[in-house]
């Protein structure tokens, strides 16, 4: 995947390192790292970036001044202001020079993260934004709701899903999104995976004391409070979309195929020491 | 559930068919059901929230899907219940879901409908509702798409 260029602005070193670690994991890649103003706009014509991270104090001018120069050799150029006070008049002047969007240190990576890809939509390509901003915060809620639902810990993966089906031996049950974008989440597992589910689940004793409709059941549950939650980190963050889940639907059997056609779908596996707990989040291409 | 709730999908079913090569749908059968729904071959499943929330199925037969899908596209040969013929039927379903949104909005709710999910396999459980639901059978020239309809209104 292409990489989307960042430059930094910011005048302490530790700064500049965090940020660039935090973004060592993404498909941003720091290109430019500038001291001060006269650096900044010195690199900004060198690399081209595709977005800047701007501190507000420079020893040569602040924050302000900077971008205004910025954007006086590039009128397009898509500025972050990342400060340590953020109030309403720091905000209307950054906005008079083109600023587009204003974090407080210090930042969240998964803040930063969605704001850079927010200004780079259509740079950073629809695939990594859907995987950054919409299927992690389903990944962090599995992950979360797994601790919480049955005390077990996991090991989480995530990764654009590629196959034309998703293949199920034992329990899945998916739940619909609607909003922006709409698609569908789908928690499946094997039947065994299941009945230990539903058996840490009820601090049942044994699994044999626990029925096929009570272990889907367990599981249905579970689902809808893990995609449930997942819904809600995107909502906390992207404050004006309200995305919702659609009542679950459930199925149970063997050698059932799920397909999704014309979805963009990312896989999430969750290593436990009950099996493997597995989440497909599908989102319907385009607006 | 309540059964006004049914009309807006059986309405849907009756228009959009014709528009998309099948003449004369028909209502065949209607019942009640209060157990899990049974995956005939193809059963893709939609979700219903806002005002309106639940599940539907449009369930039928593999050969029927085929059918249906080589209907959709003007009489090509389906011989496999392949990606193209999976992409008419996940089609089909969100015309009639749409339409069938539509109708309900027309009856004062609210709707969102998620997209459709679309299982393949036999004697699966499906299970949409906790309580009972409805299920209409409709007739394509003999060939029968069944509609387990479990949506509420929202209170």
């Amino acid at each position: 995947m292409e990489k989307v260029k960042v430059m930094v602005v910011d005048d302490s070193k530790v700064s500049r390192a965090m940020l660039e670690r935090t973004l060592a994991r993404t498909n941003f890649e720091v290109v430019a790292m500038a001291r001060d103003a006269a650096e900044a706009v010195k690199m900004y014509s060198e690399y081209s970036p595709a977005v800047v991270t701007m501190d507000m104090n420079l020893p040569d001018a602040d924050g302000i001044e900077c971008s205004k120069r910025i954007h006086a050799i590039d009128p397009e150029a898509k500025i972050v202001m990342i400060s340590a006070m953020k109030d309403a008049s720091l905000v209307a002047k950054g906005r008079e020079v083109g600023i587009s969007a204003f974090l407080q240190k210090p930042v969240s990576p998964n803040e930063l993260l969605d704001t850079l890809m927010i200004l780079c939509q259509n740079k950073a390509g629809k695939v990594a934004v859907l995987r950054e901003s919409y299927a992690k915060p389903f990944m962090r809620a599995l992950q979360q709701g797994l601790f919480s639902l049955i005390g077990v810990h996991s090991e989480v993966e995530l990764e654009l899903d590629e196959r034309r089906f998703l293949e199920v031996s034992g329990v899945a049950v998916i739940i619909g999104l609607t909003g922006y974008p709409s698609g569908r989440a789908i928690v499946y597992m094997e039947a065994e995976t299941m009945r230990k589910f539903a058996m840490v689940m009820l601090e049942e004793e044994g699994a044999e004391s626990i029925g096929d409709d009570e272990a889907s059941e367990s599981v249905e549950e579970a689902a809808n409070i893990i995609v449930g939650r997942g819904v809600s980190n995107i909502n906390d963050v992207f404050k004006d979309k309200e995305m919702r889940i659609t009542p679950p639907g459930t199925i149970c059997g063997v050698d059932i195929r799920i397909a999704s056609p014309k979805l963009t779908t990312f896989r999430v596996v969750a290593k436990t020491r009950i099996g493997d707990i597995k989440m497909n989040i599908g989102f319907a291409e385009g607006e | 559930m309540d059964a006004k709730l049914v009309n807006p999908f059986v309405d849907a079913f009756i228009t959009v068919m014709p528009q998309i090569g099948f003449p004369e749908p028909k209502r065949a059968k209607l019942y009640v059901r209060d157990q899990n729904a049974v995956g005939l071959g193809v059963s893709v499943v939609v979700g219903f929230t806002k005002q309106i929330r639940g599940n539907v199925v449009y369930n039928m037969e593999e050969e029927t899907a085929k059918y249906i899908a080589s209907t959709m596209m003007m009489g090509m040969p389906v011989a496999e219940f392949d990606a193209m013929a999976q992409s008419a039927i996940s089609e089909m379903s969100n015309m009639l879901t749409a339409n069938a949104a539509t109708n309900l909005t027309g009856m004062g709710f609210e709707v969102d409908i998620s997209t459709p999910s679309l299982s393949i396999g036999k004697n699966f459980q499906v299970k949409i509702s906790d309580s009972q639901y409805l299920t209409v059978e409709m007739d394509l020239g003999g060939h029968i798409v069944e509609l387990d309809i479990a949506v509420d209104q929202n209170n």
